[in-house]
This record gives structure tokens, C-alpha cells and sequence, in this order.
């Protein structure tokens, strides 16, 4: 009889090892443990032992169980990580296959330069005002000390509609309909952003309409020293610390003193470069402490009160934020180009 | 205006180099454009002679020169030029040189023959010459051999390039430039001495009649005669001048008085004083239709108005502008009537832009000329040509004036200077910047005028203080408080400069006998505050004030904010420190501005590029777009003068734009697009347009090409009808607009089956719709376009102003399928509304699953497939409840659209 369980436990552990899958594995345990298994038989054997014996074999088939049972559990775990590791690995896919994409928008770049530039100036306490594109001659030129026949006219060539009303080259003229609005020498700290219109070619650095910037600050005791630290500060936060700026006497009607702003390369932070031209400067706005005409012609008293203004062209910043060498790009609209951004 | 150094080097001894002149001139706002750097690339160009000359033995077109450069051995040089003799001095490029055409010239052979060096056209040497010929430029005989080419074609002189802004009217000039010069590099002019000898006997006023008709547009003419006239051509170092300021020496007569113009900026005019009729010019307007007969030989006809200069008879020359035919100096000419004058700027930019003609002398007149100037380059002109030997002078000069400019003055402090440009310049530098720049400045005793009225402002000010003081109570710092006011009142002066010293300790003396004499027992904190309020009051006036005489030269400077400018300019706008605006503002923008933002934040989250056009558009596009020729939108407002013809109004449709752009886009192969735009269009109140049109903001859409981006395993599909309105759905529900009504609709421009208005009431919040295929064709494009637009204002006026959320449900819903054959013509959306209504109070949504037609239904039927969902608030509902909601939706749809549920 002892002789017959270890002769069984022999076969039953080789059946085991041999056993590649989990069913083959449940077979070996059925014909063996099961309840018409061997063991089971050979258990059953045992009424013909003698008492003495009967508790002795006992144990060693009980013994068989357990040492069989626990290689089925050893044999039955490995084929199941086996058989997980050859589905996952039957379940491997090619990942460098594209993702499946979705159709993104994208703002436009002149937007997304004007959002910035307007949320520098709203952080500074500035409020964005607006007026409308096609305006009259007194707003656009008069109310701006820029009357009939001033050479300086020239330096905008417009488009008419009327003799009297034309689209608005500038966004100055959104100064005098907020100064009109105000009262009694309020203080003011507006930007008018908004879209201008001059009659220039259409090529790399020009286009009949662009975006422009207006600022406008007036206040007790406002200084030109204050008109400079405003761009320094504001030059700063969209090109970056590093930038430095430099203001150049120029002359515009409505500003004195008038100054060209320029700003330190943004490519070469001054070392000269293709888009500085070698200068290691690029001009981005024109600025001045508000002539005393254009504050009187709007309400306010210049004894009281004195302001500056700055105005800025918006596709200039995207241009030198994203490395555009051609203008046109911009109101091209070509769907390869907007999607870049 | 360009000029040379040379030039500019005549009147002041400075040793810049032509880039520094740049730029100090620029930084002291007279901005250089571009500096010449003449001679540039001529490093290693000298003249050389041919002195033998032979054919090439292995070449029947190239020749083989010995040249004398002027070193011991001749240098070979082989050139293929066929206008080369023996003899002949031509530039010579030597090995090394780069030359200005980009050529660089190395030791070499040519077929076999050694060439070091290269003979110079005068296109390769880049000289603007009027005579160059083909090949080699040929040097004049008596040129020196072996020198600098640069230096024999006086190419050794740089030039600046001015962009004059439109008030500096005194740059325009060789002396305007270099009085800025002077001050900026604190050197000394030495301006041309004028003086002339009146060698004829002949008075002036004798010969000639000089009068003005129109004192309004001629405030001064001055004239002088100069007889025994010899023309000639000008001495070499004035045709140099002339060349380096861009202009070409033609005679002497001609010459001198360009070169006076360009010295002291006062345009002149000679004419033949044989050729003017009666000898008698007059400045008066021109009769409308009078013949021009102009220096340029053009003849025009006066629009009338403009200011002409005539003699007895005839218009004799648009004044400031362009001299008469008639009366030109010839050869023949012998007595000379000179014309410097002064002209109103605004009437000659008018002419000039009228007549299409811009010269050197309307330029100057635009900006404004020095009235005083005039005679002064009379007797320039005299000077130069009488040294010259070229004429005599009559007497006197015959000058009309009838209303002499009063001199300019302003009144300034110099604390009206300082807080104007945020600095602390003292009296003095302040003083001196304007002097050196030519004004004449004047102290007025201010101090001494209102010296009492500032003591009694102080005395009244320590009065309340003591006042104050008392009231508080005994404290111990008596000796201290007045202390403090004596040195508060030291500070008040200081800023105020010398002249106000004596007045100081006038102040200070009698504030302290006064705050004594009240009994001052304490030192009062708000003291200190009232003090500082004073200061602020009287500091202005304390300061010393001034009377700057402007000089005469100086149109553009009339207040005292143009002074600050100058000190400003002169000491550099880098010396200004950079502060920030004191207080403190609330930034904002509007609500409109804040809500267009938002449609941009949803469209491009919905996979929608933002596109920004212009804003022209034309007929063509309208009749394109098939707008009716009735429709409001074709009364667009016309351009008077428009880029092109292409696109003369400004655009009433944003549809237009994004046509446009969709087509410029399938052109490129660019298929699938996707854009929208915000802004405004252009609807004009009356044609002609009277006043303003209105602005209204749009925003439109546009879709076409896949549904999904191309790949491997995405939708081929293209964008159809239901993907817009899908859009559309989502932009209102991104805007908070809920509770309106779809029904199908008509527009020009799309398809009539294919075309859904999205509205509230009567008002029409969105149209959306497939664009009709003649439109798409039209506008070339090959594929199905959809398009949705609005008007930004009625989507504002609906937007809902409060947030409300939904909270998430407590219970669970039931959801039933419902799928019906209805007729084929049966809305969808009356289906909806239909079972919305029947649904019971448990009703929350129904969503269409399914739609179909096809074989297995009859062809006059569709198959509409419903997802109902059934919730309660309270409770879990129960099936029944769903079942007899369900039945009774049922019932309405059988009965209203006969409709049968599918099995």
C-alpha cells in the first residue's frame, strides 16, 4: 500500500510538471484527487488494512493530498502568469501608430498678442476703451491738434469716405471721446485697442489695416518720467526683464515732448542682428506728454492736470513674439499658418 | 535733406565720424535715416594709367594691359573692355579689393595670362555718373596716377540721410544743422559772414516792382538786382557741395542759389529780369484757368486760388513751388531779378499736392521758413556769385513786409519744466540749454513782485499752525517746533533757486518772529502735513520765472511745454528717470468686450481657427455671394479712394470675408477648414454717406472638409449641415442662451432645404445652413460649405446675466427607447416638443438616437429612435410610473403624427 502511494505521488507529481495548460492542469488534479480520482480510490483501499495499519497509511495519503495540492496550486499560479504574459503579449500594438486626433482651435496670433498686451495694462489699473472704426475728422485728426493742411497729415495717408469722415488711422481718436466723457479734469488711465485703417501698400511691414494701441494717463503731477517707466515696466513684461528701452525726440501734433520708443533686440538683446538691422534697437511705439491744445480741446484744464499717451502696433509685437518676417502672413488667413499657434 | 560731412565740417570743427553724427542727431530728434558711407568698398582702388596696351595672344576679345599705379614695376592686369586705349587713367581695383558691386579681386590668370588686379566700370565702382559709357570708366586726363580712386571722385565725403519730422523746419538747412551741432557738442559755429558790396550804382527799387495781393498766403518778398550777369559754370568745391546734398550743379546762377537754400534753408528764385514783363513781380492768386507755363515746360491751368508770382502780364511761376518758363535764366540772360520770399505753408502743401510737383523748395516752404531769413540769402546769393566775379549788385533791396511777425516769448519756470518731464534740472542748466540753443532768456523779478504776497501766505500758514499748537495743549518741544519751521522753510527756498534767497530769509525771519510772537507751546503732528500742503501751493510760483525770446528760426516752439522738450532733447531723453504714476486706478474692460472674448474662447474650443480679414469688400462678392440686388446689404459704404478696385466699400457682411478666405484656402489644397470671426461691419445710416455708419460686431463660422482630421482610423466623413448646428448649439449653450426655437429659414447666400434660424421670439439669434451650390461654385470651392452667423449684440441681450447650475440627481432615472415610423416629412423637432409636452411630470430629456430610412421601411416613412428619460426629485421612481408616462407620450405621437412604433 505504501508502496502504491508513492508510486502514485510519483505519477501524480510528473503529470503535474508536465501539464502546459491550466486545463490539462485541472485533468492531473480530476484523475487524481478528484472524487473518482486515484487517491480517492487508493483511500478507499484502506477498509482492508488492518486497524494498526489504517491510521498509519492514513497519514501518508493525507500527506500525498497536501504535497499534490500544493503542486497544483505552485503549477496552476505559474501557467496563469504564463498564459497572461503570451495574451499580452499577443495584445501588443504598433503605439507609434498616430493617435486619433480632434480638429483644434486656435485663436489668432494678433489676438493672442492683444489679450497680453491688455492684460499688462488692465494689471496696471488701465480700463479698455473702444470707439468706432470709421470716424470723422474732428476726432481723428482735429481734436488731435492735426488741423487741415498740416504737413504732418502726411505722415497718414487716409481713406475717405466723405470729405468729413474716414476710417480712423489711428486709435487716438478713442483719447478725445474719452476725455469728453469725463468731467472736471477726471482722472483718466484708458488703452484703446482696435483695428486702424491707412492707405499703404500691401507688402512685408505694411498693410492698409492693422491693429493698433492706444494709451492715454492723465492725472495731477503726470511726468514724463512716469510715460517712461510706464514702457520700461511694460516692455519688460512682454519681452522679457532683460529689455531696455530707449526714447528718441520725434515730433507727433498731439504730444510734447514726443519720443520714438525703441526697445533692445529681442532676438540679440542688443548685440546687432538681421532684425534690428545691425542697430541692436527696434522701434515699437511712439509716445509724448499730451500737448496742452488736445487736453483744452477735450475739457480739460492743462494748468490742472497733464497726461501722456503712447500708441503701439500690435502685428509689430507679434512679429517679433513669434519670428514672422512678413506681415501679410497675419491677414492671410491660410489655415496651415493658424493652426500654430 | 541729405548733406555731407565735409559740409557740415566747413562751420565746425568736430571730428565725429559720420555714424556718431548719426547718432547725436538722432537721439536729439533730428532723426537720420541712413548714413552714405561714400568711397565704401574703394579701400584698395587707385588710378592707374595704361601705358601699353597688347592684344591677348590666346584670345581675340580680351587685352592685356601694363599699367602705371604708381609703383616701381608696371602690374599686368588683363581686361575684356573694349573701350580701353593706351594713355588712358582708369580706377584700378588692386588684388584684395572688395568692391562696392561685390566683385573681389584676387591674383589670378585669364587664358593663361597673369591678371593682378581688375580695370573698374563705373557701374562696378557703383558711381552715380551721368555720362557712364560701357566698360571701363575713363578718368580725366590731367587725374594723378596712383592716388585713392575714392579721392578723385570725391567719394571720400559720407552723407547723412535726414528724415526731418514736420516741425523742424530750421534743420532744413546746413546752418540749422549745425547750430544743433554746436549745442550738442558744446563747440563753436563759425556760420558764413554775409556781407555784400553794392557795386552798381542802379538802385534796385528803381528797376523793379515787387507787391503782394495775397498777404495771407505771402507774409514777405524781398528782392534784389544783379546786373552784368555772367553765366558760367560753378568752381569745383560748390558743385561738390551741391553733389553731396543730392543736387546737380547746372550754372552758377542756378547753383548759388541752391546752395544758399540748402546753407541757410530760404528757397530762392533768379529770374531774367529782361523776360519779366513791366519788371514788375507780384505775389497774388491765380485767376481759375490762367495758363502755367512751368520751369519743366509743362503747361497747366490754374485751378485758381493757388499763389503765383506774375509779372505785368502773366503768371510768372507757382510760388515756393516751381519757377516760370518765360523768365528761366539762359545763356543770353544779363540782369537778374533774385526772389527770396516767404510763403504760408499750408497754401503751397495744398498746391504742391494739387499739382503733383515736390521740390526741394516746397518742402522748406510746408515746414516754414524764417520770415526773418530772407534778406539775409539775398545777400548770400549776391556774396557768392559777386566773388565769383559772375555779377554786380545793385543797391538796396526792394523789400515787402507789410506785417512783421512779432517776436515770440514765453513765459516759463523751471519747476514748470521739471514736473512736466519728472526732473530736478536747476535754473541754471536750464537757462543755459535754451541760450546755447539761441534763445534769449530773461529773469523776471517774480520773486520780488510776489515776494510779499508768499510771506503773508506763510504767515497766515504758521498762524494755524500756532493756532493748532494751542488748542492741543502745553507740551515740551516748543523749541523744536520752531526749529522745524525754520527748516522747513530752508527746504521751500532751496528748490527755488538764487533769486529767491534773499526773500527766504525774509520768509523764514518773520515766520519765526511770528511763531514766537503767537505763543507756540507744542509741536503738533499735523504740523508737519500742513507745512507740506503749503509747500505744494506756493512752490510753483516761488521758483524763479523767465521770459524765453524764441528765435526767430524757431516756427515750432511757442509754449513752454516746448521748451522742456528742448532741455529735454539736449540732455537726452536717457538722463530722465522713470518713475510710475502715482495712485491708484481699477483696470476693466467693458462687457462687450469681455462677452466677445468669450464667443472666441468657445469657438476655438470647438476646433474653429479664428481668422482676422479686412474689412473691403465689393460687388463682385456681393453678386457672388448671391445678395439680392435689392438687399439693404448691398447699400455698403464706398471708399472715395480705395487701394484698388478690387475692394471699394467696406464690407456688411462678415460673410464676405470668410468666403474669401475659405476659397484662398482650397486654392492652397487646404481642405478641410474650419474659421470664424468677431467683428464689426458697416451699415450706413443714409447713402450718400451724411455722418457715421453703424458698427455692428458679427461673428461668423465656417466648416468644411472631413469631420475629423485625417488618419488612419478616424471618420472619412465630411462636415455636413447638423456638424454647424451642432457648433452653434454649443456656442449658445456656452453663452448661457437656452429656451429657443430652431425652424428652418432662408438666406441669399444658402442652401433653401438646408438653411435653420435659431431664434427667440422674433428676434433671429443665429442663422446656420449649408451654402448653396452656387455660391460654392462661385466662389470655386468643390465641397460642401456650411456657415453660421450672428449679430454679437441680440446674442448679448439673450445671454443670461446669472450663472444657474443644475445640481446632480439624488435618484435614479428611468429611461425608455421610443421608435416610431413617422411620415418622411415630419419634423424631428415637432416629434420632440410633441413628447416633451406629454411627458408627464417626470419628464427631464429626450435625446434622437436614431434616424433612418431604407429597405426595411416603407419609402414614405422614416424611423425616428428616442432615448426618454424619467426622474423624480423625491424619491426612486417606479416602473409603473415610467410605463404610464411612456404610454401616454405614445398616444400623442400616434394621434399627431400618425405615427406607429416600430417592431
Amino acid at each position: 500500500m505504501k508502496q502504491q502511494i508513492k508510486e502514485l505521488r510519483l505519477r501524480a507529481g510528473t503529470a503535474i510538471g508536465s501539464a502546459t495548460t491550466l486545463k490539462e492542469l485541472d485533468d492531473v488534479r480530476v484523475r487524481f484527487l478528484g472524487k473518482k480520482g486515484e487517491l480517492t480510490a487508493l483511500l478507499r483501499g484502506m477498509s482492508k488494512l488492518s486497524a494498526e495499519e489504517r491510521p498509519l497509511v492514513g497519514k501518508i495519503v493525507n500527506e500525498a493530498r497536501a504535497e499534490l495540492e500544493q503542486l497544483i496550486a505552485e503549477k496552476n499560479s505559474q501557467l496563469k502568469a504564463s498564459e497572461l504574459q503570451s495574451k499580452l503579449a499577443s495584445e501588443r500594438i504598433d503605439v507609434t501608430l498616430p493617435g486619433r486626433r480632434v480638429h483644434a482651435g486656435h485663436l489668432h496670433p494678433l489676438t493672442l498678442t492683444l489679450n497680453r498686451v491688455k492684460e499688462i495694462f488692465v494689471s496696471m489699473g488701465y480700463s479698455v476703451e473702444e470707439g468706432p472704426e470709421v470716424e470723422t475728422d474732428y476726432y481723428n485728426f482735429e481734436a488731435l491738434n492735426l488741423p487741415k493742411d498740416h504737413p504732418a497729415r502726411d505722415m497718414q495717408d487716409s481713406f475717405y469716405i466723405t470729405e468729413e469722415i474716414l476710417l480712423r488711422t489711428q486709435t487716438s481718436p478713442v483719447q478725445a471721446r474719452t476725455m469728453e466723457r469725463h468731467k472736471d479734469n477726471e482722472p483718466i488711465r484708458m488703452i484703446a485697442p482696435g483695428r486702424v485703417y491707412r492707405r499703404d501698400d500691401y507688402d512685408a511691414s505694411h498693410s492698409p489695416m492693422f491693429t493698433q494701441v492706444e494709451g492715454l494717463v492723465i492725472d495731477k503731477g503726470i511726468s514724463f518720467a512716469d510715460l517712461k517707466g510706464t514702457l520700461e515696466d511694460f516692455s519688460k513684461k512682454i519681452f522679457g526683464e532683460k529689455t531696455k528701452i530707449r526714447l528718441r525726440p520725434s515730433f507727433f501734433p498731439f504730444t510734447e515732448p514726443s519720443a520714438e520708443v525703441d526697445v533692445s533686440c529681442v532676438m540679440c538683446h542688443g548685440a546687432g542682428c538681421k532684425v534690428c538691422q545691425g542697430t541692436g534697437w527696434l522701434e515699437i511705439l511712439g509716445a509724448g506728454m499730451v500737448h496742452p491744445d488736445v487736453l483744452k480741446m477735450s475739457g480739460y484744464d492743462p494748468a490742472k492736470v497733464s497726461g501722456f499717451a503712447f500708441g503701439m502696433g500690435i502685428e509689430r509685437i507679434a512679429m517679433l513674439t513669434y519670428g514672422l518676417d512678413d506681415m501679410r502672413l497675419l491677414y492671410d488667413n491660410d489655415v496651415r499658418f493658424l493652426k500654430q499657434f | 535733406m541729405q548733406v555731407s560731412t565735409k559740409w557740415l565740417k566747413d562751420y565746425i570743427d568736430i571730428d565725429l565720424t559720420a555714424d556718431e553724427l548719426a547718432e547725436r542727431f538722432t537721439l536729439a530728434g533730428i532723426p537720420v535715416e541712413n548714413v552714405i558711407h561714400a568711397g565704401e568698398g574703394l579701400e584698395k582702388v587707385v588710378t592707374g594709367r595704361i601705358d601699353e596696351l597688347k592684344p591677348h595672344p590666346d584670345s581675340d576679345h580680351l587685352l592685356v594691359c601694363q599699367m602705371d599705379v604708381g609703383e616701381e614695376n608696371p602690374l599686368q592686369i588683363v581686361t575684356g573692355a573694349p573701350n580701353v586705349k593706351q594713355g588712358q587713367i582708369v580706377p584700378v581695383a588692386l588684388v584684395g579689393a572688395n568692391l562696392p558691386c561685390g566683385k573681389k579681386i584676387s591674383k589670378g590668370k585669364m587664358r593663361g595670362v597673369a591678371s593682378n588686379g581688375m580695370l573698374c566700370s563705373a557701374d562696378e565702382l557703383r558711381l552715380d555718373v551721368e555720362d557712364a559709357v560701357d566698360g571701363i570708366y575713363i578718368l580725366p586726363e590731367d587725374t594723378p596716377v596712383g592716388v585713392p580712386a575714392a579721392e578723385v571722385l570725391g567719394l571720400d565725403d559720407d552723407i547723412l540721410e535726414f528724415e526731418l519730422t514736420a516741425n523742424r523746419g530750421d534743420c532744413f538747412s546746413v546752418v540749422g544743422l549745425v547750430r544743433e551741432l554746436a549745442v550738442l557738442t558744446k563747440k563753436s559755429a563759425r556760420l558764413p559772414e554775409i556781407k555784400v558790396d553794392e557795386d552798381d550804382a542802379a538802385s534796385a527799387d528803381a528797376l523793379v516792382k515787387i507787391g503782394i495781393d495775397a498777404p495771407d498766403l505771402c507774409s514777405r518778398f524781398s528782392a534784389r538786382v544783379l546786373t552784368n550777369v555772367k553765366l558760367a559754370p560753378s568752381p569745383d568745391w560748390m558743385v561738390k557741395r551741391l553733389e553731396g546734398a543730392g543736387m546737380r550743379a547746372i550754372n552758377n546762377v542756378v547753383d548759388v542759389t541752391n546752395f544758399v537754400m540748402l546753407e541757410l534753408g530760404q528757397p530762392l528764385h533768379a529770374y531774367d529780369f529782361d523776360k519779366v514783363v513791366g519788371h514788375q513781380l507780384t505775389a497774388r492768386r491765380a485767376v481759375e484757368g490762367e495758363p502755367l507755363h512751368t520751369l519743366d515746360d509743362t503747361n497747366r491751368l490754374a485751378k485758381g486760388g493757388e499763389l503765383v508770382i506774375a509779372d505785368a502780364e502773366n503768371a510768372a511761376g507757382l510760388a515756393g513751388i516751381m519757377g516760370g518758363f518765360e523768365s528761366e535764366i539762359t545763356e543770353s540772360t544779363k540782369t537778374v531779378i533774385l526772389e527770396a520770399a516767404c510763403f504760408n505753408s499750408a497754401s503751397i502743401r495744398r498746391t504742391s499736392r494739387a499739382v503733383g510737383i515736390h521740390t526741394e523748395a516746397s518742402g522748406r516752404f510746408e515746414r516754414g521758413t524764417n520770415v526773418n531769413g530772407t534778406v539775409a540769402a539775398l545777400d548770400r546769393v549776391a556774396q557768392l556769385l559777386q566773388d565769383m566775379g559772375a555779377c554786380k549788385v545793385c543797391k538796396g533791396v526792394v523789400d515787402v513786409y507789410p506785417n512783421p511777425k512779432p517776436v515770440t516769448k514765453i513765459k516759463f519756470t523751471a519747476a514748470q519744466i521739471n514736473s512736466r518731464l519728472g526732473t530736478s534740472y536747476s535754473d541754471k542748466e536750464i537757462v543755459d540749454v535754451l541760450e546755447a540753443l539761441g534763445f534769449e532768456i530773461d529773469p523776471i523779478n517774480k520773486v520780488e513782485e510776489m515776494s510779499d504776497e508768499v510771506v503773508d501766505k506763510i504767515a497766515s500758514a504758521t498762524k494755524n499752525f500756532s493756532k493748532a499748537a494751542r488748542e492741543i495743549g502745553k507740551k515740551s518741544n516748543v523749541e523744536n517746533f520752531i526749529g522745524n519751521i525754520g527748516a522747513t522753510f530752508g527746504n521751500l527756498f532751496k528748490n527755488a533757486g538764487a533769486k529767491a534767497d534773499d526773500m527766504a530769509q525774509k520768509a523764514g525771519a518773520k515766520a519765526n518772529d511770528m511763531a514766537q510772537k503767537a505763543g507756540v507751546d507744542d509741536f503738533v503732528q499735523n504740523i508737519s502735513a500742513a507745512v507740506g500742503d503749503m509747500v505744494k501751493t506756493v512752490d510753483i510760483k516761488l521758483s524763479s520765472a523767465y521770459e524765453a525770446t524764441v528765435p526767430d528760426w524757431r516756427n515750432d516752439v511757442t509754449l513752454p511745454d516746448d521748451l522742456s522738450e528742448e532741455v529735454a532733447r539736449i540732455y537726452g531723453f536717457d538722463k530722465i528717470p522713470s518713475t510710475l504714476p502715482k495712485g491708484n486706478q481699477q483696470g476693466r474692460q467693458s462687457a462687450t468686450q469681455t462677452f466677445i472674448d468669450r464667443i472666441k474662447a468657445i469657438l476655438s474650443s470647438l476646433g474653429l481657427c479664428e481668422e482676422l480679414s479686412f474689412a473691403f469688400t465689393s460687388e463682385a462678392m456681393f453678386d457672388k455671394m448671391r445678395v439680392p440686388a435689392d438687399s439693404e446689404l448691398r447699400r455698403a459704404v464706398p471708399i472715395m479712394n480705395p487701394l484698388t478696385d478690387v475692394a471699394p466699400l467696406l464690407r456688411t457682411t462678415l460673410l464676405a470675408s470668410i468666403f474669401e478666405n475659405a476659397a484662398r484656402n482650397f486654392s492652397r489644397k487646404n481642405e478641410d477648414v474650419r474659421l470664424f470671426e468677431v467683428a464689426p461691419v458697416f451699415l450706413p445710416k443714409a447713402l450718400p454717406v451724411t455722418e457715421q455708419p453703424l458698427e455692428r460686431q458679427q461673428v461668423v463660422g465656417l466648416m468644411m472638409g472631413r469631420r475629423e482630421p485625417k488618419g488612419w482610423s478616424q471618420d472619412a466623413a465630411q462636415i455636413d449641415f447638423y456638424d454647424a448646428k451642432g457648433v452653434v448649439e454649443e456656442l449658445l449653450a456656452g453663452l448661457s442662451i437656452g429656451n429657443y426655437i430652431v425652424e428652418a429659414g432662408e438666406h441669399y447666400a444658402l442652401h433653401p432645404g438646408k438653411t435653420a434660424v435659431f431664434k427667440k421670439g422674433r428676434d433671429v439669434l443665429v442663422t446656420v445652413g449649408e451654402v448653396h451650390p452656387a455660391v460654392a461654385e462661385a466662389l470655386g470651392i468643390r465641397k460642401k460649405i456650411c456657415v453660421f452667423e450672428a449679430d454679437v449684440e441680440t446674442l448679448h441681450r439673450f445671454a443670461a446675466k446669472k450663472f444657474s447650475l443644475e445640481s446632480l440627481p439624488k435618484y435614479p432615472s428611468i429611461s425608455r427607447d421610443l421608435a416610431i415610423l413617422v411620415s418622411h416629412d415630419t419634423a424631428a423637432g415637432d416629434v420632440e416638443k410633441i413628447i416633451a409636452k406629454n411627458g408627464g411630470q417626470f419628464f427631464k430629456g429626450v435625446t434622437l438616437f436614431d434616424v433612418y430610412t431604407g429597405e426595411r421601411i416603407s419609402a414614405d416613412k422614416k424611423s425616428l429612435a428616442f432615448a426618454i428619460e424619467f426622474r423624480s426629485n423625491e424619491r426612486t421612481l417606479k416602473d409603473e410610473e415610467a410605463d404610464y408616462a411612456f404610454a401616454n407620450i405614445l398616444a400623442a405621437v400616434e394621434k399627431d403624427f400618425g405615427a406607429t412604433l416600430r417592431s
